[in-house]
């Protein structure tokens, strides 16, 4: 489960993020919509504190995953990284093999058992839907695949190490139809084991495959409620009129 | 005068002119080629000078250059390549890195005989080398360290920053981010730029001319205290202060032929890995 | 292999579960109704009244789901089609649902137990129930299977049914002509007999909804052409 109280974030002088109070339940997907700009994937990069790579990023408020302050001062970020999973936008696949992409994060985090290893990569390629599509190919290079299988390779390079949550930026925008509509189910078939946060720009992939929404705009949460509720009934004029595209 | 006029004119001066330059390389090319060509053999390659270097061949002077490739490149490929990553990794793009930064161009623009003045009084004289393979690498090897880590910045800067955030979303610390994806990635433009340096390294004469290279020594080096004959500057020698300048011209030529021949095959070397590895490693 | 369906797929089948799961028990609804009002049996009656508030819940919910699906999955084509007709399907069954409880409710208050089976028969009023159960029915068929062959038959049933009612109509204008007293028991057959009119109705039009979605035709207020 994952609670934001209060959260506020600047990048410098710029409010990014204005009193986020949030929770998302475990396995639940949650997706984040609103216009570019509004602070959607800030928020999202809270919580694997990957907003800490840029120089003058200032948080305050709670952000807490299971309970634990990630914020916390003895938290280190490694080992917060390996408990929340990431996939990004464009497929980023490393220049090494199908295998070695997968089995990076057990590597670094020191795991030397070669049949662990093996089973880990096996599990979560499996897992990511794209086991029978590689298992013949292992060894060549991640370049190789296609947009979507790529994607669903870094997902799989996420549930190597098998984490609790997983956040996504929007990990289908790079993708074509029929790859974006099996990584959605792919999401939906994770959401078992995981809890999942998604940013999007598609409201109807949001629609589809999330349990709740929460709609940002300027920095602020707007509204925030399950999805059904939200695409029939949204409690806010601003919230539909993002929503039905009658925007500004 | 109407504007196709003024394009065409535009357009003639610009491809005359880049002809131009084509057509000098392969006049230097020809030039040696046509006067050298006839002194290559394998004794030629193998055998020492003779007769006051009026004769035989520049073995010794082939084994030295290369000694001195070997040599620097060990002073200044990590050397190099570490503070390129500390600049690029590490630092940011604060002011002590912007001072490096500028220093390391200023340093490249020093011209080459300064090197060798420098080399001379810090490594023959202050510290006791004598003119020796040591003092001659860590002179050469200063002369190329700006080239070094300008092209292994690029090459770490050409490094897809996804492949950074990749790595480290999976709980991998930034030492393993960069040891195991980003110089992996990086590698082949390293290489490069090695390559290119190597290039650099064997064909100066100045910084060797006080710190390493020998006038005439016939035998090879026991140790990297000793001195050896090195290919630029035997061609310098024989070209101006022969005993016999006449009878060793087309030795000159010969050595040229030589000396040119292992700078573009490290340049072809270069650019065929980059091709190699361009395609292997593209990035969609 | 079997093709694994997608989660929007299951969805949808879920949301087809559901009217199919209505259209049974309307179907079961009116069955009830012709064998109560025939054999005049109360007590069946009364059970006909009590589970009508079922299949008002079954139109709530299913109105209510297709909505979601809409809002949620954006269906478009056949899907978009399928979501749409079901809506109205629902609708429908529940008018039919209504009926077949008021024709219920006729046998709980009857003020005219006074009517003979012989004019029950004359009316052929089971013939009537007969069909429009057998019109419901096989509209199900084809929405079950997707199949539009059954439309046709269906829409010569409804036009039997409705020369049934007109039949109807005259035999009951003499039963009144000749038995003023019975006025009041002719008319309230005549409301059974009309409200199954209506099934039939009904009917035809969930079948024209039928073939929207399977064939996208409108058959609607084209009749005669």
């Amino acid at each position: 489960m994952i609670e934001t109280k209060n959260i506020d974030f600047y990048y410098g002088d710029f409010h990014a993020l204005k009193n986020i109070s949030m929770k998302m339940e475990a396995n639940t997907v949650t997706a984040l919509i609103g216009p570019s700009g509004c602070g959607k994937s800030t928020f999202l990069r809270l919580f694997n504190r990957m907003n800490d790579l840029i120089p003058g990023a200032k948080l305050t408020g709670e952000c807490l995953i299971d309970g634990q302050d990630i914020y916390g001062k003895s938290v280190q970020v490694d080992e917060l990284r390996k408990k929340v999973g990431m996939v990004f936008q464009k497929p980023n696949p490393f220049p090494k093999s199908i295998f070695e992409n997968v089995a990076y994060g057990l590597r670094v985090n020191g795991v030397k058992d070669r049949n662990f290893i093996k089973q880990r990569v096996e599990e979560s390629l499996v897992g990511a839907a794209l086991w029978d599509e590689v298992k013949d190919k292992l060894k060549k290079s991640a370049f190789e695949l296609s947009g979507g299988q790529q994607q669903r390779l870094c997902i799989a390079r996420a549930l190597a190490i098998s984490p609790s949550v997983l956040l996504m930026d929007e990990p289908a925008s790079a993708l074509d139809p029929i790859s974006t509509s099996k990584v959605e189910e792919l999401i939906h078939e994770l959401k078992r084991d995981y809890t999942i946060v998604i940013v999007t720009h598609n409201m109807q992939q949001a629609a589809r495959i999330s349990d709740k929404t929460g709609f940002f705009m300027l920095g602020e949460l707007v509204e925030y409620s399950d999805t059904k509720k939200m695409f029939l009934n949204p409690e806010k004029q601003q919230t539909q009129n993002y929503i039905t595209g009658r925007f500004g | 005068m109407g504007k196709k006029t003024n394009q065409s004119i535009a357009f003639w001066t610009f491809r005359i002119l880049g002809l131009l330059v084509v057509a000098i390389l392969f006049w230097i090319l020809g030039f040696i080629v046509w006067h050298g060509v006839g002194v290559i053999s394998w004794d030629f390659l193998t055998t020492a000078p003779t007769d006051g270097m009026t004769g035989g061949g520049i073995f010794p002077a082939i084994v030295g250059t290369f000694c001195l490739i070997i040599g620097s490149m060990v002073i200044a490929f990590p050397v190099g390549v570490m503070s390129a990553i500390y600049t690029t990794e590490y630092a940011g793009n604060g002011k002590i890195v912007r001072f490096i930064r500028v220093m390391t161009n200023n340093m490249s623009s020093i011209p080459s005989i300064i090197f060798g003045l420098f080399g001379m009084s810090l490594f023959v004289n202050t510290l006791g080398f004598g003119d020796s393979i040591i003092a001659g690498s860590f002179t050469l090897g200063l002369l190329v360290l700006p080239l070094v880590i300008r092209t292994t910045e690029e090459a770490l800067k050409a490094v897809p920053d996804s492949y950074r955030t990749g790595s480290l979303a999976l709980g991998a610390t930034k030492l393993q981010t960069i040891t195991r994806v980003v110089l992996p990635t990086a590698f082949p433009n390293i290489t490069t730029g090695l390559i290119l340096s190597i290039g650099r390294v064997s064909g100066e004469t100045a910084p060797i001319l006080f710190t390493v290279a020998a006038y005439f020594l016939p035998k090879l080096p026991a140790s990297i205290y000793d001195q050896v004959m090195a290919l630029p500057y035997h061609l310098y020698v024989i070209a101006t202060s022969g005993t016999d300048l006449e009878a060793t011209r087309p030795i000159a030529y010969g050595t040229a032929l030589v000396l040119i021949a292992i700078v573009l095959v490290m340049n072809l070397l270069a650019s065929m890995m980059r091709r190699y590895f361009g395609g292997k490693n593209k990035v969609n | 292999m079997e093709k694994q369906l997608k989660h929007t797929e299951k969805e949808l089948v879920a949301l087809r579960e559901e009217v199919t799961q209505m259209w049974q028990l309307v179907l079961s609804q009116l069955e009830k109704a012709k064998q109560a009002y025939l054999d005049n049996d109360e007590e069946l009656a009364r059970e006909v009244i009590s589970r009508e508030k079922r299949v008002d819940t079954f139109e709530l919910k299913i109105e209510s789901d297709c909505e979601n699906y809409i809002a949620l999955f954006s269906p478009v084509a056949v899907d978009l089609r399928l979501v749409l007709s079901m809506i109205k399907i629902g609708g429908t069954l529940e008018r039919i649902g209504d009926f077949a409880e008021s024709i219920a409710r006729h046998v709980v208050m009857d003020g005219c137990r006074g009517i003979t089976q012989e004019l029950k028969d004359k009316l052929s009023i089971s013939n009537m129930f007969d069909m429009a159960i057998s019109m419901l029915s096989d509209s199900f068929v084809a929405f079950e299977s997707e199949n539009t062959k059954l439309a046709g038959k269906i829409m010569q049933q409804d036009e039997q049914v409705d020369a049934l009612y007109r039949g109807a109509l005259d035999v009951l204008a003499k039963y009144v002509a000749v038995q003023p007293e019975h006025a009041r028991c002719a008319l309230e057959t005549l409301l059974v007999v009309r409200k199954i009119e209506r099934i039939g109705d009904h009917c035809s039009n969930i079948v024209e909804e039928i073939v929207f979605y399977i064939d996208a035709k409108i058959l609607k207020h084209n009749k005669g052409k």
